[in-house]
């Protein structure tokens, strides 16, 4: 039997980084027995390792729970936590798309930060309740009425009944359950109707395949149903759907208004695209939820292993990361420096380093990777266009009529002491100011239109630092534009070394050409002969180092007859050999393809 | 068969110094004297064991070995003499650190059989031997080598470093005529190695100290082998200089790969028992003591060595060596050809020009003087793909 939708609650949670997201989340499914005390490990719903130390969460989760109120009766919340950064915006939208309210922590020794602000807006824009919460009360430089107000002006929307709580110890939380039942609304929804399930989220489970996470905004799904993805058209027959309990539990059906999974032995998970709305075959409804979007990669990057021989293992590796991550796309590609390889697409720089510590940590893998690019379109003479994310494949200059580079519309929040420096910043990037608004006295909103190339190495840690960390910014993708791109190539004892080619704003190319030819200088070791470093753009030298060649490569020193220990210094040696890579006559250690992606 | 060697540890020191990786311990009197029990019971109960050898050399390194009083190294040698064959003109080597030692002291070691020291000066810059953590000055030195020779003896070698922390070319260059000035017959030169885990090395990664450049130590190596020859001691090995007939013999044995035996934790034995074999003792001296005390021998970790890996280790010690590897010696030892063995890594010498013409064409493997200066890079064209 469908559970009364007036005793569904389906809600998320808002939160700046380290304002208590994950610890109020923990304290909601104790106090609702979801978990028993002795299974919990602490922050359940960030379960990769990666998010507990980032303390973000990558993958969107879902928990249901049920809470006896003070009416007596017994509600069922859906909590759908949401990830937290700027690259998946997307999947923020779709997963608050899925919900009737939203909880805002906010922290009383912190306000409101500019992060969270972006959420909020996002929440109000699908239409959802949102409801203040004042957590870290206990901490001693708590200032939870000031917080109060501040939501209030900031925001806009009443804070004065926010419960003031501390997730951390446990006060007060029981009023952000009964509170949730009071203020955030019952879902609507027809469960006769043709069935529209919205999909939030989708993982990969070893024995049932691709889930597709979905909220059932109308109609009703169960086992047995032939069910069509209306964005890709794509078919499959149901096997099973469930709840999360947290763990997977199977039910009869899910209904309008409630949250679940849906098991129909999907190969990949980039056949169930997030935003798309699930109906039935036979019962089909007329047209889909709206939002759905195509996540396209952003940013590329060539990916190698550190040694060659485990290319296998990096595209099994690549293979087993993409069931679980549709937004990662790659192809195999090879560089006359590195090697086999794969080019690899990504939603953004954070997705990047994600998947790049993924394959390090979960495969045990040693990569050296490319400088990240973006992808450019190239006007040839001839009329035609190209598409390029590889600089190595960029055609000729002489073919080449004009380049056109991705921009990006982007908002950035700080308080207003900063304007100056994020200013400059901006420039210094190349940005077009759009205009700026005081949200508050003393809190600044500054629109920018910045090349994606840009923003792409270190934009987001130059703007914390020069920030102090109080700034932060959001940004989608808004077209392309002309602009004077030259490719820098980089030669070592002549011959060039297509892995650290680069295409860079004309402006750009003479500093950073310096820049990293300083830095192969430390990071080449030295050889038998003198290898001068070239930094050159369409065959004219801009910059120019050398690494003198190597006098002495001996252990003077007595081992007193330990053979062993010097022999195995050798084998160490040769070993670290095979991590050299070949650039003509030079050998160049894995490393140094890393080290230059970290200059500026 | 040439003649083995015996190496003697002795893993105490008055104090540590800041660059050392060797094995030792700060010492207390009791703890030496149990010891050199203890080394005497390894001694007796390990001639029991090894196959039947002649020994030509004995060294007692360490460590501080000066640390030990004449009666307990006497003790040590006399043990030594009753349990294996040591020759009658054998060369006994003891290395002394000034500071440890008096003229008393040093009659005493003559006395107990010792007929080579190797005295510690490193350098003969007190600034430098204080920012190295050494317990001595360049003036003790010159008073232990003078000792030294009043003793009656002759044969003594002075080791001297470069690379030191803030060292100047002309500090090193100083360091070798004051080291040639008392009348030593023989001197090795070590560069400093930062090893990790030791003081010098945090001092070093937290910019307290700096050592000269990659480029500066190799112009003080340089100039430090001209000058020696100069002075009259003659390169035989990469680190190694001598006066006519006063090589080591001991170190010549460790480079010829021939057979040693070494007593006492951290010391390491290679020899011919059922194939080629090496064993150390574990550095550890409570589990040393307790073992032997229990009535056995401490748990040597030992490992044998396969045909191919043992002509490896022939080529990478002899390679060392200014003469290199005579072709009829590694014939007698493997039954095969060193040109044939290793036909592709000396192409490649030839080919890099690190390959002694002369001495190949005298049947012999040696590097020249650019090939002993990569000698790391050449050994790899040596070892298995």
């Amino acid at each position: 039997m469908a559970y009364p939708r007036d005793l569904i609650r389906n809600f998320c949670i808002i939160a700046h980084i380290d304002h208590g997201k994950s610890t109020l989340a923990d304290r909601l499914m104790e106090l609702t027995d979801t978990v028993a005390e002795r299974d919990m490990e602490d922050q359940l719903l960030d379960s990769m390792d990666i998010e507990r130390e980032r303390g973000i969460t990558i993958k969107a989760t879902a928990v249901r729970m049920f809470y006896t109120h003070s009416d007596g009766k017994r509600y069922m919340f859906n909590l759908i936590d949401t990830p937290g950064h700027v690259d998946f915006t997307y999947e923020v939208s779709r997963a608050l798309a899925a919900c009737e309210g939203a909880v805002l922590v906010v922290d009383a020794t912190q306000g409101i930060e500019a992060q969270t602000l972006a959420n909020v807006y996002l929440a109000v824009d699908n239409g959802l309740e949102v409801m203040p919460v004042i957590n870290k009360i206990d901490l001693p430089s708590a200032d939870p009425d000031y917080v109060v107000n501040e939501i209030e002006d900031v925001i806009g929307i009443p804070a004065q009944d926010a419960p003031k709580i501390s997730a951390k110890s446990g006060q007060n939380v029981e009023q952000v359950l009964s509170q949730i039942v009071e203020l955030i609304p019952a879902p609507d929804g027809d469960p006769e109707a043709p069935l529209k399930a919205l999909i939030f989220d989708c993982v990969y489970d070893n024995y049932k395949g691709a889930l597709s996470f979905v909220r059932v905004m109308d109609g009703t799904v169960k086992a047995g149903d032939r069910i069509r993805s209306m964005g890709t058209g794509r078919e499959f027959d149901v096997t099973e759907v469930g709840v999360f309990s947290p763990a997977l539990t199977e039910t009869p059906e899910l209904t309008a208004g409630e949250v679940g999974y849906i098991a129909a032995s999907i190969k990949s998970v980039a056949e169930t695209k997030v935003g798309d709305t699930i109906t039935l075959a036979d019962y089909p409804a007329d047209k889909p939820l709206p939002g759905y979007k195509q996540v396209q990669p952003m940013v590329f990057c060539g990916v190698y292993p550190a040694d060659g021989a485990h290319y296998d293992d990096l595209r099994d590796a690549l293979e087993k990361l993409q069931l679980n991550d549709a937004s990662l796309s790659f192809e195999p590609e090879t560089s006359a420096a590195l090697g086999y390889g794969f080019r690899c697409g990504f939603l953004g720089l954070l997705h990047m380093e994600i998947i790049q510590e993924r394959l390090e940590r979960e495969f045990d893998l040693e990569l050296v990777t490319t400088a990240p690019s973006v992808i450019y379109k190239v006007h040839m003479t001839d009329g035609s266009e190209k598409m390029i994310d590889n600089p190595s494949n960029l055609p000729p200059v002489t073919e080449i009529d004009y380049m056109e580079e991705p921009m990006v519309r982007a908002n950035i929040m700080t308080p207003s002491q900063y304007v100056g420096t994020i200013m400059e910043l901006c420039q210094e990037k190349r940005g077009i100011f759009k205009d700026m608004d005081y949200i508050e006295k003393t809190r600044v909103e500054m629109h920018y239109t910045l090349p994606l190339n840009e923003i792409i190495y270190d934009f987001f840690d130059q703007l914390k630092s020069r920030s102090r960390g109080y700034a932060s910014f959001d940004y989608e993708l808004c077209g392309y534009m002309k602009s004077n791109l030259v490719k820098l190539d980089f030669l070592l004892n002549g011959d060039m070394c297509d892995a650290l080619s680069v295409i860079v704003h004309k402006d750009r190319a003479y500093p950073k050409g310096r820049a990293v030819a300083e830095k192969l200088k430390e990071v080449i070791p030295r050889q038998q002969f003198e290898v001068p470093i070239q930094a050159a753009v369409g065959g004219k030298i801009i910059a120019r180092e050398t690494v003198s060649a190597v006098r002495k490569d001996v252990l003077a020193k007595c081992y007193g007859g330990d053979i062993t220990r010097k022999k195995k210094l050798l084998e160490k040696q040769k070993e670290g050999k095979k991590r050299m890579r070949q650039v003509g006559t030079v050998s160049v250690p894995s490393e140094a393809f890393m080290s230059v992606l970290r200059i500026n | 068969m040439a003649g083995a060697g015996i190496y003697i540890h002795i893993p105490f020191c008055v104090r540590k110094c800041l660059y050392c990786d060797f094995f030792s311990v700060a010492a207390a009197e009791s703890a030496v004297a149990d010891y050199t029990d203890a080394l005497c019971l390894e001694i007796r109960r390990m001639s029991a064991i090894l196959p039947q050898r002649e020994y030509d050399t004995v060294f007692l390194g360490g460590g501080t070995p000066s640390i030990l009083i004449p009666e307990q190294i006497r003790t040590v040698m006399r043990t030594l003499r009753t349990h294996f064959s040591v020759r009658e003109n054998a060369e006994i080597s003891m290395e002394c650190n000034p500071g440890t030692v008096t003229e008393a002291k040093l009659y005493g070691y003559r006395e107990a059989g010792i007929n080579r020291l190797s005295v510690g000066l490193q350098s003969a810059d007190d600034g430098l031997l204080k920012r190295i953590g050494r317990i001595h000055t360049a003036e003790m030195f010159y008073q232990t080598a003078a000792s030294v020779k009043k003793c009656g003896f002759v044969n003594f070698s002075a080791d001297i470093m470069y690379g030191l922390p803030g060292q100047t070319e002309e500090q090193y260059l100083q360091t070798v005529r004051a080291a040639a000035e008392t009348g030593a017959k023989h001197i090795s030169s070590y560069s400093l190695i930062l090893e990790e885990g030791t003081p010098l090395f945090g001092m070093v990664r937290s910019g307290a100290v700096r050592l000269p450049d990659e480029e500066a130590t190799a112009d003080m190596e340089d100039s430090g082998t001209a000058l020696l020859e100069r002075l009259g001691f003659s390169r035989y090995e990469i680190s190694n200089y001598a006066k006519e007939g006063f090589r080591c013999r001991h170190n010549l044995n460790y480079w010829k790969n021939g057979e040693y035996v070494g007593f006492g934790p951290g010391a390491h034995s290679a020899m011919r028992r059922d194939g080629w074999t090496r064993w150390n003792c574990p550095r550890d001296i409570p589990s040393y003591l307790s073992a032997i005390r229990a009535g056995g021998l401490p748990d040597y970790e030992s490992e044998r060595i396969g045909t191919e890996e043992e002509m490896f280790e022939t080529v990478m010690t002899g390679l060392r060596l200014c003469e290199g590897i005579p072709f009829e010696e590694f014939r007698q030892r493997f039954g095969c050809r060193l040109p044939d063995v290793y036909r592709d890594a000396i192409a490649k010498l030839k080919e890099t020009g690190w390959l002694d013409p002369d001495a190949y064409a005298g049947g012999r493997l040696a590097l020249n003087a650019k090939g002993l200066d990569l000698q790391n890079r050449a050994l790899s064209f040596f070892l298995p793909e």
